[in-house]
């Protein structure tokens, strides 16, 4: 019978992939949130947006979903998170030098006019960081008086 | 035998055709490229001076044990490296003035400048 080999070996396949991911369920990570030192003070309608649709990646408060306990997923958002947090890190934003501060904040600006921020696949798992018009907005608009303020000091 | 010579002339042309491949295209790829190196705690060079008006190319190559990410907001680019990697980044044709990079995974790190004219 031609079928009989064919289900033999996707039988094995399943086994293999079973016990390979079981494995990877051995490897350690870590998702932890490390201490908020210093916490960006956005205030209304652009904090709210700011914490709905950018702390998971850029702080050090990070809603962790119930799928980033699973490899090889777990690898993936940890390994995102990691550096999302190093790109920006709005738990540590007081502890920037004020030229990175100001850096930092001119890309936000910058990312914030590309509908790729937050990217689409973190978009799809979290329909509330999906960000309107109006917050787009707001946080553009609060970010810009950052930079202005933070130029000024320069 | 003219056959025989024809043949080993041609095997020796493939030969050489082969060495060339193999020594000399790698560095027609390089040709052009700039190199940045991050070493324990800076850039080398800290500031480079390119052509105005032309693409760039630069390579960075990351030999510290951390990982970094090659960023520019005035190049707009950010590329993160991995320890000892090198990356590919590439900008088109640059107005005279100045750019300036950092890593951003290390506000410690001197920022470093390209300079084009």
């Amino acid at each position: 019978m031609g079928l009989a080999p064919v289900g033999k070996y996707l039988a094995r396949a399943g086994v293999a992939i079973a016990i390979v991911l079981i494995a990877a369920q051995l490897v350690p990570i870590r998702l932890s949130n490390p201490p908020v030192t210093g916490d960006i003070a956005a205030p209304g309608e652009a904090g709210i947006a700011l914490r709905g649709a950018c702390y998971d990646c850029h702080s050090n408060q990070t809603g962790w979903p119930w799928y980033a306990q699973a490899a090889p997923l777990s690898w993936w958002i940890a390994r995102d998170v990691e550096y999302g947090r190093r790109q920006v890190n709005f738990s540590i934003w007081n502890t920037y030098y004020p030229a990175t501060r100001l850096r930092k904040l001119e890309w936000i600006g910058r990312s914030l006019k590309q509908p790729d921020m937050p990217p689409k696949w973190y978009r799809a798992m979290h329909p509330g960081a999906r960000l309107t018009k109006a917050q787009r907005a707001a946080l553009s608009a609060w970010f810009a008086g950052q930079v202005a303020a933070a130029s000024a000091t320069q | 035998m003219p056959h025989s010579h024809s043949t080993k002339a041609l095997l020796a042309l493939a030969a050489a055709a082969l060495v060339l491949t193999r020594f000399v295209a790698p560095a027609c790829a390089a040709d052009g490229a700039v190199q940045i190196k991050l070493v324990e705690g800076h850039f080398e060079p800290q500031t480079l001076t390119v052509p105005a008006g032309q693409p760039l190319v630069i390579e960075v190559t990351n030999v510290t044990g951390k990982t970094a990410e090659f960023e520019s907001f005035l190049l707009n680019r950010e590329k993160v490296v991995e320890p000892g990697q090198v990356i590919t980044v590439r900008v088109g044709p640059l107005s005279p003035g100045s750019y300036d990079f950092y890593d951003d995974f290390n506000q410690a790190v001197p920022q470093g400048s390209i300079v084009a004219r």
